[in-house]
């Protein structure tokens, strides 16, 4: 029987691309593309892949939040985690919401089969930074990782996180209702939940603990290469 | 027409993604991948291409600045260049232009653009699109 993978990137360039790759290996189906994390988890509820393939950075429900609302349904999703950055928090949250695999997007042409095999194999697959921290956390403290940086995410409910995503995302109560079928009413009083457990007075306040807790990822590309550019 | 198309990114993800939306067009080619600016000059030379699918930020030499030197072949061939790019932003476009593109597409857009975006440029025509207000 094959191997039943879900995909869910938001850009569909890069789903092609890791879909040819995917189906390049024997044994190996694609059942199915989400393109932001709400997707994600209807489709997974429905089709009931071996694998589930999750970027981080998708609109609406970020992947770490996916993850962690996937496996709160069903504990047995195998989750890979895709992501464009390898920092020690990103990586202690995609472990905490629990993935069983990490891998970078710039390297995913040479680790994503490798991180689906190992899944299917019963095993975990991180890169060697996961490994060094896990390594380093579980010397230092005895644990798996330490935890002296972890973000104050705890004091938000999945509910809270969700809404958070979505105002930081620019869209507006009334917008926030529809998506997740509530009030507007029932919105306005998460949104002021929020802002009192959080300690944050605005709109801009809450991107910025949006960004900085990796619920929402801003990418600024920056230009490599032998001439700069006045547009970084 | 046949079209010979080279392609140009640094991530090998993205590449196989554009080779796979542009595979299914009958009598367009992908002859070859660079992943850099250098390697992109080299297989230009070697290759041929009618349409090359370039990148801006890549390690080494940038899209912007291969491309200006990509022009000064362009004199003896009909060569065009498109950008394919994340930057979503009419400054990086206007740059690109200036470089001597024929075409921008945003990444994040590509999946729409890039077949209408190939087709215009390999018949040296201008097709610009930003993510959120295309125009060709």
């Amino acid at each position: 029987m094959k191997l039943r993978i879900l995909l869910a990137d938001d850009h569909e360039l890069i789903r092609r691309g890791l879909c040819a790759l995917l189906q390049k290996h024997e044994g190996w189906e694609v059942c199915g593309e989400a393109s932001d994390g709400r997707q994600t988890i209807e489709m997974a509820r429905q089709l009931k892949p071996d694998v589930v393939i999750v970027d981080i950075g998708m609109p609406h429900l970020n992947g770490l939040d996916t993850t962690r609302q996937l496996l709160q349904h069903d504990p047995n999703f195998k989750v890979i985690v895709l992501t464009i950055t390898d920092s020690d928090q990103v990586i202690r949250e995609a472990l905490d919401a629990g993935a069983r695999g990490f891998v970078l997007k710039s390297d995913a042409a040479r680790d994503l089969v490798a991180a689906v095999e190992a899944l299917q194999n019963k095993r975990m697959f991180f890169t060697p930074r996961v490994n060094d921290l896990v390594l380093a956390g579980f010397l230092e403290k005895g644990h798996a990782i330490s935890r002296n940086e972890a973000p104050d995410l705890p004091t938000l409910t999945a509910r809270e996180r969700e809404v958070t995503q979505l105002l930081a995302e620019g869209k507006s109560s009334k917008e926030v209702a529809v998506l997740l079928n509530l009030s507007t009413k029932t919105v306005e009083t998460h949104r002021s939940n929020i802002m009192r457990k959080l300690n944050l007075h605005s709109i801009r306040d809450l991107v910025v603990y949006a960004i900085k807790n990796n619920i929402i990822q801003i990418q600024v590309p920056e230009l490599r290469g032998t001439r700069e550019s006045t547009v970084a | 027409m046949a079209v010979r198309i080279l392609l140009v990114d640094d991530h090998p993800i993205v590449r196989q993604g554009l080779r796979t939306l542009l595979e299914g067009r009958s009598g367009w080619e992908v002859v070859g991948e660079a992943s850099d600016g250098i390697e992109a000059l080299d297989k230009v030379e070697t290759l041929q291409p009618d349409v090359v699918v370039l990148d801006v930020t890549m390690p080494g030499m940038n899209g912007l600045e291969a491309c200006r030197l990509i022009q000064q072949k362009r004199k003896t061939s009909g060569l065009e260049v498109l950008f394919v790019t994340q930057h979503d932003s009419p400054q990086m476009m206007r740059e690109a232009l200036d470089a001597g593109a024929r075409g921008y597409v945003v990444k994040s857009n590509a999946a729409h653009d890039l077949l209408e975006a190939v087709e215009a440029v390999s018949q040296h025509r201008v097709f610009t699109a930003l993510a959120r207000s295309p125009h060709a």
